[in-house]
């Protein structure tokens, strides 16, 4: 009968076409792993390359002179620490005070950021007043500034106070909420929080300053933690500030030392130099690796740098 | 009267800071800048008025200016397209899904951390030294390396090597970008039959315009700002022969050890306005991407 | 405790004007709520009596003072919102005890206070929680327990129940209903639910547009709506509207009404000859009434104790009646349906509500 013919053939075109489908299915998913493969060869080699000269560096600041610029192999024949030993004090100052400079510094300019920034993105995020769009419009203008511009006007300012060759003129200005990009930061983390917890808090007879205390700081530790991670490796590696308002080498931070070592060492013992230099990322590193989720999240919310 | 301090009093206490900064250390300097453009100072004695004559020198007879600019812009359109095609393309494969994205993403993002340092920027002169890694990992290819930081015609190219290697930052925001496509439009375009490069065309690139704008004038401004990585390979002179004289090297130079303030001022103006130009671009431009993102919801 | 009186109160956002000219007395100790549809201003006036909105015009009173410039933490009042507004990183305890300690409370006070509202509100198990590991109903109690240990002169809700699932909004009615009447103190209460208004409030506001529709009592609204707008949303299911012809004769009036026959009433006050009738769903009866016409049976809706049938009437008009549920209706059926006289309301063409005059002469 013609429905048993017709249900036969059905049957053997459906096979057909299933057993199509699962050898395309085969093909791709194959492909797919040869591509995948491939893939992850190219990133291994790439990540290999991107971090070759930070290992070089690593490498360089173990061998013996001689040894750094004879060969490409990382490994050095014997391993020697003297070049971070002599380095540490090649120059008239020993890195210690170099060190606790930078570190005064930065911690400083950290607190001086969270605090400031902290304060200008409450104002322009949570509290309504006259002229807060216009505020903030300028705020965020300022991001576009060059320092290069308000340099020699800031210096001769600072020069008048007798500020010059102090830590002043670095540190002062974070206490000041200079650097806009943070105050953007927080207040769009900020913006997040939602409105009604401000409101309760009012009814519950807070002031303003209560809310941004006891609400708003709290529950902001991301933004808080992002910013002063940011906040700390740029000032770490700050240079030209330093470079023009510290003159006295005993007051010299880690970046500027390490210019010294390159003008009065650097054609003779690169070793140490190496070795200096090495020490001076090695903070950096450290808090990349402790905080890396929180700087990545905070730069893609951000957007920027 | 009394209302309007009470209403807007916590506010203003809350950004006393900022505003204090921002008259001090920003507004205030900036008209102090515009001002000393068009004076001679030396910082021993009071600021002279001379006009236009800073501008006039600058525009006319300083060639080294003009070949700061040369240096900068060509550093800008060499170092920032480079760097962002290495930041897409990396953030393309980055973005199917790998399980140790993670891992990636810190391996590729650290340079851009250590980039700005003074370390990397002496490490940077002694690997393309004549003696250097990088003339070494060439000879073992059998190419004989020029003497790349000490030959005028190359030295630039480190700089741009170096920019490429900071693709990090760039590539973290593209990575933001790339995941808020949704993957049903590829899927559509698997269905259809469309290859891969095409999907790359007609559907990656055109979502992703937004942002590939954005971190392209974000890098554009970035980049007139480099400072202490040109500083420190060209030993704070620009040398060799002004081909790493960048427009910041220049005017730190001029400022610092001439103590031509004025005409650092001017310098410093003109670089505002270029930056500023930029920037304008972006905001009157930005009708346009700002647009795709209200298309896209 | 506290009444409160709002004199010609007004909000406005640059040029566009949300609220008008608007009075309002509050007395002492009533369950006042806000009803209205989305936009009317409800939730902006309440958020202006709590101090979190300026007030553009007029004054607001609360026990007698002028508040318009007492900042929010001074008015003395508590508010539950409809979002909780729990603060995620506070335990309940400390969500509870946090506003007392603003004020200044004394520890024991504190602690007094924070265990008697956990107890009235059965959430003593939960003091060392976080918000995030509460359900809705959990946080909706430590929102209004937050609003309790205050002791305040006047309790302000902003549609505290509308995130809450349908069943848990039964039982918190209930709950608040036996919290008021545990307290007594002064409650206004916003809502769009009309159900939550008729069951929980001593009086309602119907608002529309920033204006007062109607003020009264549940059955003042219910049986005597002022306007057509308050008879629509007042109800449910809601009222049926029918368009009407008046004719004026000598001492009392003609009705016409599409699909169903002409009837005369006494007269009413009014040239108009265009009127809208309204009639309740229950007031209408299947094959029964004062005045009745005939209809087919469009759409059954079974309810169990009920039956809502849609009838559509010869002239094209959907009726809704409400029958008790016993007779099985078939879709496609003719049905005669009917009402009584007394149960209309009758509304002009500005809506307003006309009542046909009674002649005192007619009663000897």
């Amino acid at each position: 009968m013609k429905t048993s013919a017709t249900d036969l053939e059905l049957a053997i075109q459906m096979d057909e076409a299933a057993r199509v489908a699962h050898e395309l299915r085969l093909k791709r998913d194959r492909q797919n792993r040869n591509g995948r493969i491939l893939k992850h060869i190219f990133l291994i080699i790439v990540s290999c390359v991107m971090l070759y000269p930070l290992f070089w560096l690593l490498a360089s600041s173990f061998k013996p002179e001689n040894e750094i610029f004879g060969s490409l192999t990382l490994w050095p024949s014997e391993f020697r620490l003297d070049n971070y030993t002599k380095g540490w004090y090649a120059l008239p100052i020993s890195f210690t005070v170099f060190y606790v400079n930078s570190a005064i510094v930065t911690g400083l300019s950290v607190i001086g950021n969270l605090v400031s920034c902290s304060f200008a993105a409450y104002a322009f995020a949570r509290l309504s007043f006259t002229g807060r769009s216009f505020f903030f419009a300028l705020m965020m203008m300022t991001l576009m500034i060059p320092y290069h511009v308000v340099l020699i006007p800031q210096y001769v300012q600072f020069l008048n106070l007798g500020w010059v060759d102090t830590y002043l003129p670095l540190v002062v200005p974070r206490f000041l909420a200079s650097d806009a990009f943070f105050i953007f930061l927080m207040v769009q983390f900020f913006r997040q929080l939602p409105r009604e917890l401000d409101e309760a808090a009012m009814i519950d007879g807070c002031s303003p300053f209560k809310i941004y205390w006891a609400i708003i700081l709290p529950l902001s530790l991301p933004a808080m933690g992002t910013a002063a991670i940011f906040s700390l490796i740029w000032v770490w590696e700050d240079f030209l500030a330093p470079l023009i308002y510290l003159n006295d080498i005993k007051s010299y931070t880690v970046p500027l030392a390490l210019r010294l070592f390159l003008d009065q060492e650097g054609q003779s013992a690169y070793g140490q130099m190496f070795a200096m230099s090495v020490l001076s990322l090695v903070p950096v590193v450290i808090f990349f690796v402790l905080f890396q989720k929180l700087i990545v999240r905070g730069i893609a919310t951000s957007g920027m740098k | 009267m009394r209302r309007f301090f009470a209403r807007n009093a916590p506010a203003y206490v809350f950004l006393l800071p900022w505003l204090i900064g921002f008259f001090l250390l920003a507004l205030g300097p900036i008209l102090a800048s515009l001002y000393l453009s068009f004076t001679r100072y030396d910082m021993v004695s009071a600021p002279r008025w001379i006009g236009w004559g800073n501008y006039e020198y600058m525009f006319t007879r300083d060639r080294r200016f003009w070949k700061a600019l040369e240096v900068t812009f060509t550093y800008v359109a060499l170092a920032v397209p480079a760097r962002l095609i290495m930041a897409l393309g990396v953030a393309m494969l980055l973005d199917k899904g790998l399980r140790t994205i993670g891992l990636y993403r810190a391996i590729f993002y650290l340079p851009s951390l250590l980039g700005a340092s003074i370390a990397i920027a002496i490490l940077w002169r002694q690997l393309f030294a004549a003696d250097g890694v990088v003339n070494q990992v060439l000879a073992m290819v059998g190419i004989q390396g020029a003497s790349w930081i000490t030959d005028p015609d190359t030295s630039l190219y480190t700089l741009v090597v170096l920019a490429m290697w900071q693709f990090g930052s760039p590539m973290l925001i593209f990575l933001a970008g790339l995941r808020g496509i949704p993957r049903d439009l590829y899927e559509a375009a698997e269905i259809d039959g469309t290859p891969g490069w095409r999907q790359f065309t007609r559907i990656t690139l055109p979502l992703l315009a937004p942002v590939i704008f954005f971190n392209l004038v974000l890098q554009t401004i970035d980049s007139f700002k480099t400072f202490s990585s040109a500083f420190i390979i060209s030993n704070g002179t620009g040398a060799p022969a002004d081909s790493l004289l960048f427009y910041t090297v220049y005017l730190f130079n001029e400022a610092f050890k001439f103590f031509r303030m004025g005409y650092a001022s001017a310098l410093a103006w003109f670089l505002l306005v270029i930056i500023a130009t930029f920037t304008a671009i972006a905001f009157f431009t930005s009708k346009y991407w700002v647009h795709y993102e209200n298309e896209r919801d | 405790m506290a009444g409160l009186t709002l004199r010609n109160v007004g909000k406005r956002y640059g040029a566009l004007s949300i609220i008008q000219g608007l009075n309002l007395d509050i007395h002492d100790g009533e369950f006042l709520v806000l009803v209205g549809p989305s936009g009317c201003g409800k939730s902006t006036l309440l958020r202006m009596i709590a101090g979190l909105e300026d007030i553009s015009e007029g004054t607001v009173s609360i026990g007698g003072k002028v508040v318009n410039d007492l900042p929010a933490s001074r008015r003395e009042l508590s508010m539950v919102f409809q979002s909780y507004a729990l603060y995620p990183h506070m335990s309940v305890r400390k969500n509870l005890a946090f506003g007392l300690q603003n004020f200044k409370v004394s520890r024991t006070e504190v602690e007094r206070r924070v265990a008697e509202a956990a107890r009235i509100l059965q959430i003593e198990q939960l003091m060392d929680r976080k918000p995030r590991q509460l359900s809705g109903g959990q946080k909706q109690r430590v929102a209004i327990g937050r609003s309790i240990v205050r002791e305040p002169q006047l309790f302000l809700f902003d549609e505290p129940l509308s995130n809450l699932d349908a069943e848990l909004r039964v039982q918190m009615r209930a709950e608040l209903a036996s919290l008021y009447a545990r307290l007594g103190t002064t409650m206004i209460y916003v809502t769009h639910d009309q159900v939550e208004a008729m069951t929980m409030a001593s009086r309602i506001v119907v608002l529309r547009g920033g204006k007062v529709e109607q003020l009264g009592t549940p059955q003042e609204l219910y049986t005597r709506p002022q306007n057509l707008f308050v008879a629509g949303f007042i109800g449910s299911p809601k009222i049926n509207m029918l368009q009407a012809k008046a004719t004026r004769g000598a001492g009392r009036t003609i009705v016409s009404v599409a699909g169903m026959p002409d009837f005369a009433i006494a007269e009413l006050p009014t040239d108009d000859q265009a009127l809208t009738l309204c009639v309740r769903p229950s007031s209408l009866r299947v094959g029964s009434g004062d005045v009745t016409g005939q209809g087919t049976i469009r759409l059954v809706e079974y309810l169990g104790s009920e039956t809502l049938l849609h009838i559509t009437l010869s002239s094209g008009q959907v009726l809704l009646a409400t029958d008790n549920g016993r007779t099985p209706y078939r879709m496609g059926d003719p049905v005669t349906i009917g009402f009584d006289l007394s149960d209309l309301h009758y509304f002009d063409s500005a809506g307003q509500r006309i009542e046909p005059i009674q002649k005192e002469s007619q009663v000897q």
